[in-house]
C-alpha cells in the first residue's frame, strides 16, 4: 500500500506524507515542528487543599489568609474558608505566603554545568562557537540531567526555567523551556507544548570572540550586518517554500537548518530572546525587527532599557534583567539597581532573570534589592506588584501565561508555599509545587532530590 | 612683584588651612546620634534607645538615652538600626573598574619577577565608582586584594578606608596573598602539591634570606631578594598569609603549613571549611568565606552548602566575609553582596549577631585592626551606618554613614542616572544630558 501511495505521488508529496507522519513540516508551523517531543509526565500527586496562607497571585493581588485548592495538578480555586474535599491533603499555612512557582527566563543550568572543568574552558556546551551564525543549534540536545544545579534551583522555588544558548554567536540557537523536577533524560523536562526561543546576541560578546579570533564580526556594525543578512535569507528560504507548497514551484527547497531556525521566527513561532545591554544597541535590533518583520519577545540583560521605557512599551518588548550586576564590562557600566522598577513603573514588563546557577537560587531576592534600591528614589512597589517580576511576566515571555505565572483556576498547579514574606533574605521556600506534585519539601529528606552526580561523595546537605 | 609673589604664599598658605580646617572641622564635628537600636558589636545584644556621641572622629561615649552635649549636631535615629561602618574581608577595590577592559585593572601581575612582592598599595584609586557604591551600601573598611595571576603567591593586600580623601590606604602590606587548588594547579606544573612545595620552599629560602648576612643567593634558589624580602613580615608573624583554600585537603594543608612554619595563616574561600572546623578552632585559623557558595563549581568545592559559615562559627572559628558572587559582588557590589551574603548565612543557622561581627569586628580582628575600629565604643574610630531596616535584608539602605566621624556623601553614579532617568522624565522634552 506504501509503494502503490509512493508510486501515484511526485516527490514533493512523499515529503508532505513523511512529515505528515513524523507530525512535522506539512502545517504553517512547518519551520518550528518539534522532532523531539516531549515526554514529561507529572510526578506522583495528590488533590490539595493550602489554607490560611498570605497568597500573591502572580496577577498583582494579594489575598491574606488565603486558601488555595488543587485538584488533578490544577487550580481549582483560589479564596477564603475554602471547604475541604473528603480525601485531600491539607497544608495549613498561616504565617506563610504563597506564589507562583517561579519562572526563570535565562538559565544555562545542564550546559554552564557543575562542576565546570578545564573542558569547559575549551569546548563549552553553553554555545556552540564555531559559526556566529549558530541559529541551528538546539541547546536541549546539549543538556547534562546530573547537573545539580536543577535540584538548588527547585528548591528556591524555580518551577520552569527557559535553557538559552550562549551569547558568543550573533545566532546562538534554540532554547527549551524546561520543569525544574529532576529526570535522566531531557525529553522528560521538556514543557508540553511551550514555544521555543531564539537566542540572538548584540554588543560586546560577539565581537570580542571572533574579533580576536580574526573572524567576522568585529564590531556591532558587523553584528547587525550578520543579523539583516540572516534574516533576509530566512525570508527567501520561506517564501521559495511557499512558492513550492503552493505549487507554483517543482522542487522542494533543500532544508537548511539555520534558515528554518529564522524562517520560524519570522512567522511568530519562534520566540526571540535577545541579548543587549546598551539602549542604543536596544533601539537599532528594534529597529531591525521592524525593516525585517520579525517580533521581539524580550531583551535579556537590557542593563540600559530604564532609559528607553516608553519604547519598550510600545513595541511591547519585554526586559530579563538583574539588579545589580554591572561594570564589569563596558556595556555594563550605566546598570542601575531600580532599573526593572523603572520599566514597571513606565508599564513594561520587567523580569527578573538569573544567567548565573546561584542567582538563579534566589530570584526573589534580586526583586527585593530593585524593591529597595526604588523606594531610595520614590517608587513603592508592594509584593504583590513585584511579584509578577517572577511570575505573570517571564510566563509571558514565554508565550505560557495562559498555563502558569498565576494562581488562578484552570493555571496549572505550580506553585511555593515560602516560610514567610519571599522577599526576605531569611525565608524558605518550604515545599515546591509541580503540577501539583510536591517536587521539593524542606522538612522533608525523601523529597529532596539529589543528582547522581552528587551521589557517593562525603555529603555537601544534610547533617554532617 | 616680590608682594605680589608674598600674597599669592599667603594665599595659598591660607586656602591650605582652610582647606586642612575644613577637613578638621568635618572630622572634629561633634555629633550625637540619638533614639536609635545601636549594635555596638561589644555584646550580644543591641542597646536600645541608644545615644552614640561622636567627638574627634572618634566614639566618645555610647549608652542608653544618654543626653547629647550641647555643641552636639543631634541627628534623630528612632526606629533605625545603628552598626558600625562595615569591613569587607576581601574585595579588590580601588584596584579595577571595568573588568573586561584591561588598561583599567590593576588587580594582578603576571611578571616572574614579582610574586609575593607584588604590592596593591601603588595602584588603589580612591576615585574609583565602585568605591562610591560600597560606600552607599554601608562600607567603611575593606581588604583590598591582589588577584591570582601569579603562583603560588599573589603578593600583598591593603586595607583600605572608603572615605573621601585622596590617600585610602589605611595599612598596606596587611596581608600576603598565596592561592592553592586545583583552578590554579596549571601555573605551577599542573598539580597542586606543586604549589604546596614551592610554598614551603618560599618560606625556607626566605627565612635562610633572612640568616645570611652578605649579597648574594645560592645559585639555585627561585625567590628573587624582591620576594624574599616581602616574606619576613610573614615568619615575623608581623603579616598574616591569607590562603585561599576551598577543598577540605587544602585547608587542613594550609593550617599545617602554619604550625610547621610558626606563622599566621588565614583561610580564604574555604567552600569545605565546616570538614575541617575542629582543626581550624583548634589552630585559632579564621576563615574568609563566600555563603552564597552553595553549588559544586569545581571539583574543589563538592562540599560546598549553606550552613558553612554557621557550622564554621558553631565550632568556634572565627569568621569574616568575601562575597564573591562569581566576581560580580566581591568588588562591583562589595557592600550590598557582603550584607546579602550574611543574610544568607544568618538564613542558614548563624546567629544573627554572629553575622553582623562577621561583617564588622569579624574582619578587623581577623586583619589587625580591630584596636581602633569595629565596634561602637568609646575610643574607637567613629565608623557608623544608619540604617532603614535591617541591616542583612537586601531591601534596606543606608540613611548616613560617618567615616572617622565624617558624614559621608552618599552620591553615586548610579543614584545620578537613577535621578536622571526616572520615570517622570521620560517625556521631557530636553535629552538627558541637559539634566
Amino acid at each position: 500500500m506504501a509503494g502503490s501511495f509512493i508510486s501515484l505521488t511526485a516527490g514533493r508529496l512523499l515529503f508532505a506524507a513523511v512529515a505528515m507522519l513524523c507530525g512535522a513540516q506539512a502545517t504553517a508551523s512547518t519551520f518550528s515542528a518539534d522532532p523531539y517531543p516531549s515526554t514529561y509526565r507529572p510526578l506522583p500527586r495528590h488533590d490539595t487543599l493550602i489554607k490560611g496562607a498570605t497568597i500573591l497571585d502572580g496577577a498583582g493581588a494579594r489575598l491574606d489568609g488565603g486558601d488555595i485548592l488543587v485538584r488533578d495538578g490544577r487550580i481549582v480555586a483560589v479564596g477564603k474558608t475554602l471547604p475541604a474535599p473528603d480525601g485531600v491533603d491539607v497544608i495549613e499555612a498561616s504565617g506563610r505566603w504563597v506564589t507562583p512557582g517561579i519562572i526563570d527566563v535565562h538559565s544555562h543550568n545542564g550546559t554552564f554545568s557543575m562542576p565546570l572543568t578545564t573542558i569547559d574552558n575549551e569546548a563549552s556546551d553553553v554555545s556552540e562557537t564555531s559559526d556566529p551564525n549558530s541559529a541551528d543549534i538546539w541547546v536541549e540536545h546539549g543538556i547534562n540531567m546530573q547537573d545539580p544545579s536543577f535540584s538548588r534551583a527547585l528548591a528556591s522555588g524555580v518551577t520552569t526555567q527557559q535553557i538559552l544558548p550562549g551569547s558568543v554567536p550573533v545566532f546562538g540557537g534554540r532554547s527549551v523551556v524546561v520543569k525544574t523536577i529532576p529526570a535522566n533524560i531531557v525529553s522528560a523536562i521538556k514543557f508540553p507544548g511551550a514555544p521555543q526561543g531564539l537566542k540572538i546576541a548584540c554588543g560586546e560578546n560577539p565581537k570580542s570572540h571572533y574579533g580576536e579570533k580574526g573572524m567576522f564580526p568585529t564590531s556591532r556594525m558587523g553584528e547587525i550586518l550578520a543579523m539583516r543578512r540572516g534574516f533576509l535569507a530566512a525570508r527567501k528560504y520561506a517564501s521559495a517554500w511557499k512558492d513550492y507548497r503552493s505549487g507554483k514551484s517543482k522542487t522542494a527547497p533543500e532544508r537548511d537548518l539555520k534558515q528554518e531556525t529564522l524562517a520560524a521566527v519570522l512567522d511568530g513561532d519562534i520566540k526571540l530572546h535577545v541579548h543587549c545591554y546598551r539602549a542604543d544597541d536596544m533601539a537599532t535590533i528594534i529597529a531591525l525587527s521592524d525593516e525585517l518583520g520579525f517580533r521581539i519577545t524580550a531583551f535579556h540583560h537590557a542593563t540600559e532599557a530604564y532609559k528607553i521605557v516608553p519604547l519598550l512599551r510600545e513595541k511591547d518588548i519585554c526586559v530579563a534583567v538583574w539588579s545589580d550586576w554591572w561594570g564589569f564590562k563596558m556595556e555594563t557600566l550605566d546598570a542601575i539597581r531600580p532599573n526593572a522598577a523603572f520599566v514597571d513603573a513606565g508599564g513594561g514588563c520587567a523580569i527578573m532573570h538569573s544567567d548565573s546557577p546561584q542567582v538563579g537560587q534566589r530570584l526573589n531576592i534580586e526583586a527585593a534589592k530593585v524593591i529597595g534600591a526604588a523606594h531610595q528614589v520614590g517608587i513603592d512597589i508592594p509584593p504583590e506588584r513585584a511579584i509578577r517580576w517572577l511570575t505573570s511576566n517571564p510566563a509571558r515571555a514565554l508565550g505560557l501565561e495562559d498555563r502558569i505565572g498565576t494562581l488562578r483556576p484552570g493555571r496549572n498547579a505550580d506553585l511555593v508555599i515560602w516560610s514567610g514574606d519571599p522577599f526576605s533574605i531569611y525565608s524558605h521556600a518550604d515545599q515546591v509545587m509541580v503540577d501539583g506534585a510536591i517536587a521539593f519539601d524542606r522538612s522533608d529528606p525523601k523529597r529532596q532530590p539529589v543528582s547522581d552526580f552528587e551521589l557517593g561523595r562525603k555529603p555537601a546537605t544534610g547533617e554532617h | 612683584m616680590r608682594k605680589a609673589m608674598k600674597l599669592c604664599a599667603l594665599a595659598l598658605a591660607l586656602s591650605f588651612g582652610i582647606a586642612s580646617l575644613l577637613s578638621l572641622s568635618a572630622r572634629a564635628e561633634t555629633v550625637a546620634i540619638v533614639g536609635g537600636t545601636a549594635y555596638t558589636m561589644t555584646g550580644d545584644d543591641p542597646v536600645e534607645n541608644a545615644t552614640i556621641i561622636i567627638r574627634d572622629g572618634r566614639i566618645d561615649a555610647v549608652g542608653a538615652g544618654l543626653a547629647p552635649p550641647a555643641d552636639a549636631r543631634v541627628i534623630d535615629a528612632k526606629g533605625r538600626i545603628i552598626t558600625p561602618g562595615l569591613m569587607a574581608g576581601g574585595t579588590q577595590l580601588g584596584l579595577l573598574e571595568v573588568g573586561a577592559a584591561e588598561n583599567s585593572v590593576d588587580t594582578s601581575s603576571n611578571m616572574d619577577t614579582l610574586g609575593a612582592a607584588f604590592d596593591v598599595q601603588y595602584a588603589i584609586n580612591p576615585n574609583s565608582t565602585l568605591i562610591d557604591l560600597a560606600r552607599a551600601d554601608g562600607l567603611t573598611r575593606a581588604m583590598s586584594f591582589p588577584g591570582s595571576a601569579a603562583a603560588p603567591f599573589s603578593g600583598l593586600g591593603a586595607i583600605i578606608r572608603l572615605d573621601s580623601g585622596a590617600d585610602i590606604v589605611e595599612r598596606a602590606k596587611a596581608g600576603m596573598f598565596a592561592r592553592s587548588g586545583g583552578g590554579h594547579a596549571s601555573a605551577v606544573g599542573g598539580s597542586r602539591s606543586g604549589g604546596w612545595v614551592l610554598l614551603r620552599n618560599a618560606l625556607d629560602e626566605a627565612r635562610r634570606y633572612k640568616k645570611r648576612s652578605g649579597p648574594g643567593a645560592p645559585r639555585d634558589q627561585l625567590l628573587n631578594h624582591l620576594d624574599a624580602e616581602a616574606l619576613q613580615p610573614v615568619l615575623k608573624r608581623a603579616v598574616p598569609l591569607a590562603i585561599w583554600a576551598e577543598r577540605e585537603s587544602d585547608i587542613r594543608q594550609a593550617v599545617r603549613l602554619g604550625r610547621d612554619y610558626d606563622i599566621s595563616v588565614i583561610i580564604m574561600g574555604g567552600a569545605e571549611a565546616w570538614r575541617a572546623a575542629d582543626l581550624l578552632a583548634a589552630s585559632d585559623t579564621p576563615v574568609i568565606l563566600d555563603p552564597f557558595v552553595n553549588l559544586p563549581s569545581d571539583f574543589d568545592q563538592i562540599g560546598a552548602r549553606l550552613d558553612n559559615a554557621a557550622l564554621l562559627q558553631k565550632a568556634g572559628v572565627r569568621i569574616a566575609l568575601a562575597a564573591s558572587g562569581w566576581g560580580l559582588k566581591i568588588s562591583y557590589n562589595a557592600g550590598l553582596g557582603m550584607r546579602e551574603a550574611a543574610g544568607i548565612a544568618v538564613a542558614n543557622g548563624l546567629p544573627y549577631i554572629e553575622g553582623l561581627r562577621a561583617m564588622t569586628t569579624g574582619s578587623a580582628q581577623i586583619w589587625g585592626i580591630a584596636d581602633h575600629y569595629g565596634s561602637i565604643a568609646a575610643g574607637k574610630d567613629a565608623d557608623l551606618v544608619i540604617w532603614s531596616g535591617d541591616p542583612l535584608e537586601p531591601m534596606s539602605t543606608v540613611i548616613t554613614s560617618f567615616i572617622r566621624g565624617e558624614e559621608m556623601a552618599l552620591e553615586t553614579r548610579q543614584g545620578l542616572l537613577a535621578k536622571r532617568y526616572a520615570p517622570q522624565h521620560a517625556n521631557d522634552a530636553w535629552p538627558a544630558a541637559y539634566k
